[in-house]
Order: structure tokens, then sequence, then C-alpha cells
């Protein structure tokens, strides 16, 4: 996404099940991956409790190993804060919903949030608005077009006129979706071919050829072929399967001018012209040919003028055909003065006719299909094939270009044996601006070789990163069960988590932390933060924090000892200092009465040169009982998964940018002689999400 | 260690203590087989031939270090100008363990647990299951394929990697598997362009690979 390709693979609670069903099979994640629960399992006639599980078989699928995870929510999915304010009495259901998003918390359950949540790596950050923005929010631009195949760049010009494919040689198999390669193919000319008459004017025979190299078809199965190696796409569009040449458009109107010059120089085709066979068999784009000629032609008949669309009267006379009739009356009014004339023009197009014959663009339905029933019916018979494998499928006919070689009715392909080669579709680099300042968040580089980005604000560097571990302290937690699988968490029963905050910038931040004190949903867990306001180091360098170190230990160990942390900011020298660990010989430490070794309420577990972990405590809810009671069904999918809405607020102090245009301003306004400093400060919520809670109660 | 001559090391020494495969280590175990070698094969020092059965390496084909050759099952034929590569098991147990016995074909006749036409190529951890599987000429077995006991694949055939031959299944000639076990027939017209390729390639394997066949008769 941003270049760090280190995104982990999201699929926060998901069975492998779904796992197969909803990603794109890269492991990349999107929104709305947690996906709502299923209305069929929400049957209220549906009177089913779930079976009692003994001990052997708490889960009846098997169960993916539960990587806890983080996500954090947009601030953009919140409502329009003006709408919040204006008391509209018809926008009430939206007004509430608003009061809603202030009163209650962010319930991470909701069909909706499920959108609006994004782990750290998708989320960039705005330094003007100082603001997250995630993928949702952020407006795109594209930087540049290129072939994935071959990584030629394609100016923009070219995609609006050739389209949005390649055009040199990048094809892919139309059986297996895999790249195509050029292969050189020797056919040994045939001695008995050479001297007959009909040799030059064969069907191709070039000596090039695509091949997959997995699926090991190759584009002599379509009976193509081709002379040079380079430029295949110009050489395809000129070829039929089967090696009969195809005109494109410029070389009809060539052909069209060359039969009309004969035509009137011959002077009986016309007559000839009237007695064609009308059964002749054309394909779709001849007959769309001919006929537009046709049509062309008795426009510019019926006006008087010789050329179709060559001089500016001839397009006013086509407009009066087509036009609507608000446009021929506005028309009409600058010309109101031959009002006579404009009846007379208007009543001329009754010359016109329709088609007559297939050269006119005529094709008279064949509505007998019993051909290509009998194709179909007899296709194991005639060819010997197996039918089925033969069939093309949905997904390799959705690839395929319109073949307009087909008869325009019953003529389209439906086998594998007719399947052309695909042009690669162009891939983009975009960047991404910030919706509100317009302020650009991301650019790549426009060469298409390398991957870096110009400019690439990722809220990684912004925000603190939260990981989360279970705290297991050998004495003081209990035993869990024995044969609890891995990463659960037992109901009922007070568990402990460690929360890792990692500061990114270079100020310290002071973080606050809320979380409503029981989890929203169907199971609601006690949650407890011990410690909800702490502060971060900043991140500075390795070096500095050595320095400071070898500072702290040279002027006496044994006051480093001695210096408890006394509340949530322990200050002091950079280096690990955790609350609560047992420190020998410390002569009446001011708080570890009773509990030595646990975590405490209101002090930090633990702090490093930019990090800090807290501790919070969570009382799961039973899942068996509850589910039982309260009668809304088994329990669903993902419905144990323990999550956790926390509200974090982070306030620093960043240096205020310079005012350039008046450099004596800023000394001006009061005097602010330390640097400048201005107090920032971000709020967002986020979920986190613990473990399984088992379903032993 | 600080003797002045230096001494050659055999690949297969106890004292060769740098293993980077996560892989389980690959040894010799159980018994030696007979075997029927032609005098232009090669086999790698490191090959593993085991089992009560005869194997039987025909000319000029090539085994690769560290592939097995197991007859537990029956007799193993690996036909001229076949290629075997590292970590390929001709004659494996199936996934539950077992090592099947083919049944007898026609004739009457034991059918051996694996047979290799001409021109095969078996690919890096292929598993070729045994009890009577027969691999027909010019098939490329791809890799990490698992063939299964008894199955009769035709003759060029291309299996793709990771894919599955069921037990028994028979497979017709010229049979691409592809994809999540998508059949096609394969209509390039290419088998003999690829037995000379084989050919060039054995060429070069032989001076690349240096042939101990010794070792196991």
């Amino acid at each position: 996404m941003f270049g760090n390709n280190r995104l982990p693979a999201f699929h926060p609670g998901l069975t492998q099940s779904r796992i197969r069903d909803t990603t794109t099979g890269s492991g990349l994640w999107f929104p709305g991956l947690r996906s709502p629960p299923l209305p069929s399992e929400s049957d209220p006639a549906n009177d089913q409790l779930p079976l009692p599980i003994t001990q052997e078989d708490l889960y009846d699928t098997p169960m993916a190993p539960f990587n806890p995870y983080t996500y954090i929510r947009c601030p953009c999915s919140e409502l329009n804060p003006y709408t919040k304010r204006t008391p509209d009495v018809t926008a009430q259901g939206l007004s509430r919903a608003a009061q809603d998003d202030d009163d209650h918390t962010f319930d991470p359950r909701a069909a909706r949030s499920n959108y609006s949540l994004y782990p750290l790596e998708y989320l960039s950050f705005c330094e003007d608005c100082h603001q997250i923005r995630c993928p949702r929010c952020v407006a795109e631009e594209i930087v540049c077009y290129y072939c994935p195949n071959c990584l030629f760049e394609v100016p923009s010009s070219n995609i609006r006129s050739e389209g949005s494919r390649c055009t040199r040689s990048c094809f892919q198999c139309p059986i297996c979706i895999g790249p195509l390669a050029v292969n050189h193919v020797e056919t040994p000319p045939d001695p008995n071919q050479l001297l007959s008459p009909d040799h030059a004017s064969s069907s191709h025979l070039g000596s090039y050829i695509l091949s997959c190299s997995y699926c090991n078809w190759s584009s002599t199965e379509i009976g193509i072929k081709f002379d040079k190696p380079n430029s295949i796409h110009m050489q395809l569009a000129k070829l039929r399967n089967g090696g009969e040449t195809r005109l494109t458009a410029k070389e009809r109107k060539e052909r069209r001018k060359e039969q009309a010059s004969q035509g009137g120089g011959g002077g009986g085709s016309s007559a000839g012209q009237g007695e064609e066979d009308l059964d002749t068999l054309l394909d779709m784009e001849t007959q769309f040919a001919n006929l537009k000629s046709f049509y062309q032609n008795q426009l510019s008949d019926a006006n008087g003028t010789g050329k179709v669309g060559g001089d500016p009267s001839a397009a006013l006379g086509n407009l009066g055909f087509d036009a609507p009739a608000s446009l021929s009356r506005i028309m009409s009014l600058y010309t109101g003065s031959s009002s006579l004339h404009d009846k007379k023009s208007k009543s001329r197009p009754g010359t016109m006719r329709e088609a007559l014959a297939p050269s006119e663009g005529l094709q008279l339905a064949s509505l007998d299909e019993s051909s290509a029933i009998t194709a179909l019916q007899d296709f194991e018979s005639t060819t010997g094939l197996d039918a089925y494998s033969s069939t093309a499928s949905t997904t390799q006919l959705q690839s395929q270009a319109p073949y307009l070689g087909a008869s325009p009715l019953h003529g389209l392909t439906r086998f594998t044996s007719s399947l052309r080669p695909i042009p690669y579709l162009l891939r983009t680099k975009r960047s991404k601006r910030c919706p509100q300042c317009r302020h650009i968040i991301s650019k790549p580089e426009s060469k298409v070789t390398t991957t870096r980005f110009r400019i690439r604000l990722i809220a990684g560097n912004y925000i603190p990163t939260i990981t989360i571990k279970q705290l297991i302290i050998p004495g003081l937690t209990p035993p869990s069960m024995p044969n609890l699988p891995p990463d659960t968490i037992e109901p009922l029963k007070p568990a402990q988590f460690v929360l890792t905050f990692k500061n990114p910038i270079f100020e310290s931040v002071r973080v606050t932390l809320a979380t409503p004190a029981t989890t929203p949903g169907r199971f609601p867990a006690k949650v407890t933060i011990l410690c909800p306001q702490f502060e971060i180091d900043s991140n500075t360098d390795v070096w500095e924090e050595a320095l400071k170190d070898n500072n702290a230990t040279s002027s006496s160990s044994q006051s480093q000892n001695l210096s408890s942390s006394t509340g949530p900011e322990g200050s002091g020298p950079g280096g690990r200092k955790r609350a609560g660990t047992l420190r020998p010989g410390t002569a009446g430490g001011a708080s570890l009465a009773g509990e030595e070794l646990g975590p405490e309420v209101g002090k930090v577990w633990e702090r490093g040169r930019n990090w800090t972990s807290i501790v919070i405590e969570v009382i799961p809810a039973s899942l068996v009982q509850t589910a039982k009671r309260d009668g809304r069904g088994p329990i669903k999918e993902d419905e144990d998964v323990l999550e956790i809405p926390m509200f974090v607020r982070i306030e620093w102090e960043a240096e205020a940018p310079e005012d350039e245009i008046m450099p004596g301003l800023s000394s001006a306004k009061g005097g602010n002689k330390d640097g400048g400093k201005e107090k920032r400060e971000l709020a967002y919520w986020c979920v986190l999400g613990l473990g399984r809670v088992a379903r032993t109660l | 260690m600080s003797s002045a001559t230096p001494s050659p090391v055999p690949s297969s020494a106890h004292g060769h203590h740098k293993r980077h495969s996560i892989l389980p280590a690959v040894s010799q175990s159980g018994p030696k087989p007979p075997v029927q070698f032609s005098s232009s094969c090669t086999i790698a020092d490191s090959a593993l031939l085991t089992g009560p059965h005869t194997i039987i390496v025909s000319t000029e084909s090539v085994i690769h270090p560290r592939a097995r050759l197991e007859s537990l099952g029956g007799r193993v034929t690996v036909g001229r100008r076949c290629i075997v590569h590292e970590r390929a098991c001709l004659g494996a147990a199936d996934l539950q363990g077992r090592y099947h016995k083919g049944s007898p074909d026609k004739e009457g006749r034991s059918m051996g647990a694996v047979t290799l036409g001409d021109y095969v190529t078996v690919e890096v951890g292929a598993q070729v299951e045994s009890g009577g599987t027969v691999i027909g000429e010019g098939t490329t077995v791809g890799i990490g394929t698992r063939v299964g006991a008894g199955a009769i694949v035709g003759k060029h055939c291309t299996l793709t990697a990771n894919s599955t031959v069921a037990a028994g299944e028979v497979i017709p000639d010229y049979t691409v598997i592809y994809s999540n076990g998508l059949r096609r027939i394969d209509r390039r017209g290419v088998s003999d362009l690829k037995n000379k390729a084989q050919a060039r390639q054995i060429d070069v394997l032989r001076r690349m690979i240096p042939s101990n066949p010794g070792k196991f008769q």
C-alpha cells in the first residue's frame, strides 16, 4: 500500500472458511471484511439451544490462531459536525444518531463501524489538518499509467485514444490467466505448395506464436501465428481465429472508396447489387460498418450536400434529424424570418430509405437455432473432446473482448477453442490528497520501476502504535484450565493484558485512555484500565539514550534503584523502570505493600526509551450461559471475540511554524521565547481485539 | 585438522554441521536394495535407495542428490533419459503411511511399485506413491505433486506444481493438470522438441552431478 509491504494478514477473529470467502486470495484486508451476522442464524423460530459443550469439544471448527489486533477508526466516519448542531425536526433520526455518537460509546460490532475501522498500516496522516486520513476519505489522483507486464509507461493521451490495455506484446492466457510468451516456431516449408499459384493467397504462415508456460495453451489452438515477435497487439487485431484477416476501420473505408470509384466507373454495378444474395452472413463488425456508411450516405443525400460531416452546413443538416425538438426550435428562432424556408427543409428527410441488401447492412434474422443446438449436443461425438472442459467458464468469457467476428445472432463463442489472448489491463500509480486542505499525503515517483515515494505521510509516523500481549506472571496469575486452546481467555475470571504504546514522534506525548466499563455487544466484558493517563517519552536516537544512561549510572546506581516511580509520569533518566517489580534491598518502597509483583492501579507497567506499557484487566462474560438465557440463538461466528473500544487522546507540544511573511510577528506574539511551542492534541477511537473467550462456561 | 595435506571431506561425513534447510535431515535408512544400473546412468552419491525389491535405472537417466527411490512396495523402474530431482520420492507411502503393493496386470505379472517411462521428469519434492503407479513417456511430474497409488498417467502429460492425482486414476495422454485440479489437453505438438531438450539437459547434468553407482551395487 505505502511501500511498506509488511502488511499483516487481517482476518480478525475470522475462521478459515470465512477467510476463503471474503478475501481476494492475496490475503489483503479491506473494510467490511468482518461480516455482519448471517440472517439465517438469527431466525427467531430457530429455538435450538447450543448443545452442551464438553471439555474436549470446545470448538466445532478448527480455529485459526488468534492474533491480537488494533483497529483505528478514522474520524471521517463521524457524521458531519454541522448536522449535530441544527435541531432539525425532519432529520430527527440523523440528529439522534449524532447524539448517539457523542453520548454513547463506539460500538465495534455495529454494521456501520465495520467499514470505518482500519489497521494502523492503512492510515495516513495529514500534516496540515493534523488528522488521520483513511483510504475511504482520501482523494486519489493518477500519476502515471503502466503495463504490469512490460513496465512500459503509457502516456495518458494514449489511454483516451487506444483504451486502457497494453498495446505492445503483453497478453494473458485466456484459459489460465498466466502471462503469454512469444515463441519462435520453425515450420519447414512445404515443397508441394511452393509452386502452386495459391500459395501467395493462403492464410498467414507466420513463425511466432504466443504460448502459456503454465497450462500449455498456445495460439496455434486458435490458428493464429505472427510474422514478427513485437507489436503483437497490432498483428492480432488484424487476425481472426483460424488465421483469416480482419479489416480494421481504416481499411474498410479505403475499400469502400475503391468500390465507390469502381462502381461509378462501371455503371452497371448498382443493378448487380440489387440482385445481391440476401442470405450472405455478415459478422457484427461488417454489418455495423455497412449500416453506418449507408445511413451516413442517406443523410448526406437527403440534405443535398455531397460531403458527410465535411462542412458546417452539412453538420447543421444532420442536426435537423436527430437533434431534439427543442434544439431545432431554438435554431428556428434565430432564423425565424424565413419560416417557410424552414418548413421546407424539415420536409426534406422523406427521401431516406432503409437498407435493402447485406452490402448496405441488412441482415435477415435467422431464428433457426438448430445448427447451434446440434453443435452443442453432439459436441462430444463430433469432436471427441470432453464437453465440460471444452466449454468456456463465465470468468473466462468475461475477460474476453467482445468478439466482433461473430454473426449477429447465435454466433457468440462458447468453447475454449475460440478464446483469444487477453491484453493486459494497465495499472496506475496514484497520489493521495487530503480532502479538506488538499495537501498531498502520498506521492509515488513517476518513474515506473522505482517503488519509492516522494512524499509519504503515514499514520505510523505520527500516532503511537499499540501492541497487545497477555500478562502472565508465574507466581501471581491463577493457572488456566489445562485443555484450553491457545490465545483464548477464560470467562468470568480476570485476565490481564499489557498494552505497549510506542511513540514515533520526536516529542514526548501524554496519552489519556478511556473505555466504557463494559464492552458493547451481546457478551459484555468488564474492562478496567489500570493506568488511564501516562506519558511516553520522545523517540530520540539510541545513542542519546545510551549517553543518558551512562550519566545516570555514573552518578549513583543506588539512587536509581531507590527512586520509585511515584506517579504515572515516572520521571527520571531513560531506561526501563517497572512499577511493581520486586527490588531487593529497597528500604520501604513506598507503594509496595501487599502486591509486590502484580500491576498496580495508577502506575505504568514498564517504560522504555520511546514506549510505555500499561496493564488493562478484563473479565469476560460467560458465553454459553448468556447465550442460553437471552434467547438470541446460538453463538454466531466471531461473537466470542473480545473487543474493547477505546478512546485515545494524545497531547503533545510541537514547534509552532515560523511565520515567513512577517518574521517579526512571532516575537511580537507575547514574546514566546521558548521556541514557540504549540499545544496539539489528537483524539480517536480504536478497537483492541484481545482474544477469543473460551466456551467453557 | 592441522595436517599439512588437505584431505577431501566426503559430503556425507558426520562432522558436517552446517545445515540451512528447515526440512528434516535426509539420511539413508532401511535395507540396501538389489539394483540394476545401466552403465551410462548418473546416480548422485547422496541419493537414497531403500527397500527389498529391485531398483532399475536405465540408460542415461539422472538421479539427483537426496532423491529417494523406495522399493518397499515393489520394484521401481526408471526409464531411459529420465531425470529425478532432489527430494522427489519414487515409491512413496501414501498419506496414511502405507506402502501399497500393486495388483497384478492382465498377464498376471506384478506391476511393481513405480514404473517411469522414457524421458520422464520428476521435479523437486514430487511424491509418486507405490502400488503399480505408471508414469507415461515424456511426462513432467511437477514440483510437489503427489501421484496416488496405482494411478496410470499417460504420455507427454504435464502435471503442474502442487497438483494431485488420485489413487487409481487414469490420465489420458497429453493431459495438462493445472490450477485446482483442472484438466485440458495439450495440443502444441512439441513432444519431439521436449525430448531433445531433455537429452541436452541430461548432457549438462551428467557433467555437474558426480555419479557414484558403485555405492549402491
